[in-house]
């Protein structure tokens, strides 16, 4: 078991970085393959699930315990926690947004196909997915 | 005799690294020259964009890639080791699905990274098992 850990510490990051370029190259492939024009609007997901994945990866995973001492008193902890939460919001707007996006690309026949309101949920699935595979397994020295 | 032969086995690995690199180098050509269509030049760039983390961030701590014992540094530079990968397998798959190229090109292009990617795990393990035998 420990082995399996050891190893997902290895290739842990790796994998995150796969996972983030296969959701943007989704959207790629969605936009380049589209035959209408994809307006501005259906970027937002993906770049808002991105800045979420960075947010919470902005957090140093020994802040959030009980046992962390601080300088500044002995409740500090909730600014990180109220940090976490704020990215907790941003994700799941993006992700309610890109959900939004594909039924309505799904009913309306004019305006972008039922793939890219697919490739839009499947940008912010991936790309949140590879920041919570980021944070379970990077170090921390 | 040990020595010598051991320099010999050496410079036959480097023999068949070298034609491995230009094996994929040849399918990358053949990918484009074959249909007249230099489209899949693009994954071209993205090979240029591959070793950039590696370059820039970890330096002479390459073999730290392979193993547990690094900082904040090394795991963003296999995040993005990761993320140029995904890229080489995208580039083409998103010029098929577009109509650009066909399962021909598409095929050279995915085996050419395929080559690539064995040489340089191969070369990063004979770098480290240098260091290693060289201590001997």
């Amino acid at each position: 078991m420990e082995n399996l850990a050891l190893l997902w510490g290895i290739i842990g990051p790796g994998v995150a970085g796969a996972v983030f370029g296969a959701g943007w190259w989704f959207w790629v492939d969605a936009v380049v393959c589209s035959s209408v024009q994809v307006s501005f609007l259906h970027y937002l997901p993906g770049i808002f699930a991105s800045l979420a994945a960075l947010m919470f990866n902005a957090v140093n995973k020994d802040e959030i315990g009980y046992d962390y001492y601080s300088p500044y008193g002995d409740d500090s902890e909730w600014r990180v926690k109220l940090w976490l939460f704020v990215a907790y919001v941003v994700s799941f707007v993006c992700l309610a947004g890109s959900v939004g996006m594909l039924v309505q690309d799904a009913l309306t026949d004019k305006g972008p196909s039922v793939w890219t309101g697919v490739a839009g949920v499947l940008q912010c699935v991936l790309v949140l997915i590879s920041g919570l595979i980021y944070w379970t397994c990077h170090s921390e020295d | 005799m040990a020595r010598s032969m051991r320099t010999c086995l050496h410079s036959g690995r480097l023999a068949l690294l070298a034609i491995l690199v230009s094996g994929g180098i040849v399918l990358q050509i053949l990918a484009c020259a074959l249909y007249n269509n230099w489209w899949p030049m693009l994954t071209v760039l993205m090979y240029l964009i591959l070793p950039m983390p590696l370059i820039f961030f970890l330096g002479s701590n390459s073999p730290s890639m392979m193993s547990n014992d690094g900082d904040t540094w090394v795991s963003f530079t296999k995040f993005l080791t990761g993320a140029s990968i995904v890229g080489s397998i995208a580039i083409p798959s998103i010029l098929k699905h577009a109509g650009v190229i066909g399962w021909g090109a598409l095929t050279m292009e995915l085996s050419s990274f395929l080559v690539f990617g064995v040489a340089i795990l191969w070369l990063i393990q004979m770098n480290s098992e240098d260091e290693y035998s060289s201590a001997f």
